[in-house]
């Protein structure tokens, strides 16, 4: 793929915004927030090494949207061309995953689609994973792969910029007087870094390692008690699922304004205890603890059924979120050791 | 171009039919053709108040108007109980698969339903009665609390016991007067002999209580969990498989259901809640 090297972000970021909206890490107590880039500012540019506390969710399916006016009808529109700066693999994996659900080709969220189509995709590297990252354990790398218009490789004074679509591409060639060529050592030197926080992820999560598949072991886990046991602490905050960049669950509530009607659309969560309760009452959920089964099914085991990947992508947002000591790798890690025994049981019957 | 899924069409009450003390029937008419399969459902809106799932109880050959039957359950339903004549509605859908009908084709069709129940049934059983030389036979075995509590009576009471082809059974929980038929839940007026289980289907829609306890009679008489179909009706929200209320398992309600075979659901906790 194509790559260039540039020696500060500034002139990079400002070109951007003279074509489109531009959102920029912040850090913001101990973790980055994305504020929106103002190139007058005289606010130094930061470089995010790790994923930003916020999930990207918020810029392709915002916390509270209009979904529908009436009588009128109402189709999305006015939805500017924007660019997010500074986004992980696991941001990426994660929109990879969003998409299947709002692009689908039967219902597709015409909101949804308009963001996407709008949407300018600069990625990062990792280079310090926090403690809770786990996504080498769920097929991740802390770098992107796929999925990005340009991505940005902090190598010592430069910036390696590649393109990884024909959008990227083109706003490259655009504003080539920005850029210089890179070289091989540059892009040896990329790659030794990378190797480098890879190698950091798989020291962090040594201690997590899988003897089946996560999928086999949570579908496994339809009678475990482990989640009785681990929702425990749960206060039902619900944070997981909020800075949970692949949930996605919303529900829709008609509001009455001034002169018209409206139908929203609104972030949900399955931790929630009136979830799926129905008028009258019933509620398959009502126990934690089947909630909480109900939310490691779905992202391990039914989403991959229908869509073909893992509805996780090991960005541990949730790990740094909890209010309690709900761990989703504690929990598979517990998940884990109940197969096992089980298998083990198994084997010595069949002796 | 595609409608905005989440945009309903427009549509106006014309007629309210009072159906019991906690039932009425409301006749809507979408100002756009609808088109649906029996045992679909769409999501009904009142303006600014809100939206909830029904599925209709009329006959799809109708494609003017439908007809959907409502219980007073909670706040939304409660609201739509006070509407009147004229009242503007939106509506969204149809959504999920219906009953499949072309498989009940040279069989007998069993069908057992209670309460508020009898309105998805209403409109697969004018759709089998408007074909009913497809079938062996249509037997039906309904439950409501008293004998007020039935919907449809007009015609329950009546014209559709005369259908040739079809056996209606009756029974309530509790009756004082002049009625004369069965006093029991609907499990006990269920008999193995009812149909051919071997060349038959089973429909069952009613409370969650007596779909169990109707499912466990069956399997007792033989049924395989393949040949009994229920209608799931959970907090279907989007109607589209994305908002996640209504899932059950991998399945979400309103789209791969409402309607699954109990074989398809039987390994899920709490299906039944």
């Amino acid at each position: 793929m194509q790559a260039v090297l540039i020696s500060e972000l500034k002139p990079f970021l400002d070109a951007l915004t003279q074509e489109m909206e531009l959102y920029v890490p912040r850090m913001s107590g101990t973790h980055y927030v994305y504020n929106r880039y103002d190139a007058s500012a005289k606010v130094p540019i930061e470089f995010n090494n790790i994923r930003v506390c916020t999930p990207v969710k918020e810029f392709l399916f915002p916390l509270r949207e209009l979904a529908a006016v009436y009588p009128e009808s109402f189709e999305p529109n006015n939805i500017k061309p924007f660019a997010v700066f500074g986004l992980k693999e696991c941001d990426l994996r994660s929109i990879e995953i969003l998409d299947r659900v709002f692009k689908e080709a039967e219902f597709e969220d015409p909101f949804y689609v308009a963001r996407r189509e709008k949407m300018f995709i600069i990625s990062s590297d990792c280079t310090r994973p926090a403690d809770s990252c786990f996504c080498n354990v769920l097929g991740g790398k802390p770098f992107a792969q796929n999925g990005f218009d340009l991505n940005v490789s902090q190598v010592k004074e430069h910036f390696v910029i590649e393109v990884g679509s024909q959008k990227g591409k083109d706003f490259i060639e655009k504003h080539s007087g920005l850029f210089t060529k890179t070289t091989e050592a540059i892009l040896a030197e990329r790659d030794k870094i990378r190797i480098e926080t890879q190698k950091q992820l798989e020291h962090n999560n040594a201690d997590l390692e899988f003897d089946s598949p996560v999928n086999e072991i949570v579908e496994n886990s339809q009678d475990s008690a482990v989640y009785d046991e681990e929702a425990k602490t749960c206060v039902e905050c619900q944070a997981c699922t909020r800075v949970c960049p692949t949930c996605h669950c919303f529900y829709l509530y008609d509001t009455r304004q001034k002169d018209y009607f409206a139908k929203m659309k609104m972030w949900d969560s399955c931790m929630r205890i009136a979830y799926a309760e129905v008028a009258g009452g019933a509620n398959p959920r009502k126990a934690l603890g089947d909630r909480l089964r109900h939310r490691f099914m779905h992202k391990f085991s039914y989403f991959l059924e229908r869509y073909g990947l893992d509805m996780c992508v090991g960005c541990g947002r949730c790990v740094d979120a909890e209010a309690g000591e709900v761990d989703i790798r504690k929990v598979l890690k517990k998940l884990n050791e109940e197969l096992k025994g089980k298998d083990k049981t198994k084997a010595e019957a069949a002796k | 171009m595609k409608r905005n899924l989440y945009q309903p069409i427009n549509g106006g009450i014309v007629d309210i039919i009072e159906e019991s003390p906690t039932i009425k029937s409301f006749v809507v008419v979408p100002e756009e053709t609808f088109r649906f399969e029996t045992g679909q459902f769409v999501e009904l809106t009142l303006p600014g108040i809100g939206e909830a799932p029904f599925t209709p109880s009329s006959s799809p050959s109708d494609t003017t108007k439908m007809e959907i039957t409502i219980m007073k359950a909670g706040q939304m339903t409660a609201l739509l109980h006070d509407c009147e004549k004229g009242q503007k509605i939106g509506i969204r859908g149809p959504y999920g698969k219906g009953y499949p009908v072309g498989d009940f084709i040279g069989k007998d069709v069993y069908i057992i339903g209670g309460g508020v129940g009898l309105a998805p049934i209403r409109s697969l059983f004018l759709t089998l009665v408007e074909r009913i030389n497809d079938f062996k036979s249509v037997v039906c075995r309904f439950g409501a609390k008293t004998p007020d509590d039935f919907i449809y009576k007009n015609t329950l009471f009546d014209s559709w016991q005369k259908i040739d082809g079809v056996d209606i059974k009756l029974t309530v929980d509790g009756a004082s007067g002049d009625w004369d038929g069965n006093i029991g839940v609907v499990t006990t007026i269920l008999s193995a002999g009812d149909v051919d289980i071997s060349n038959a289907v089973v429909v069952v829609c009613g409370p969650p209580i007596m779909m169990k306890f109707a499912t466990m009679k069956l399997l007792e008489f033989g049924f395989g969990p393949e040949q009994i179909y229920l209608s799931m009706e959970k907090n279907m929200s989007c109607g589209v498989g994305k908002c996640g209320h209504c899932m059950i398992g991998k399945y979400y309600v309103c789209k791969d259901g409402p309607v699954f075979t109990y074989e398809q659901i039987i390994g899920y906790p709490n299906i039944w809640d």
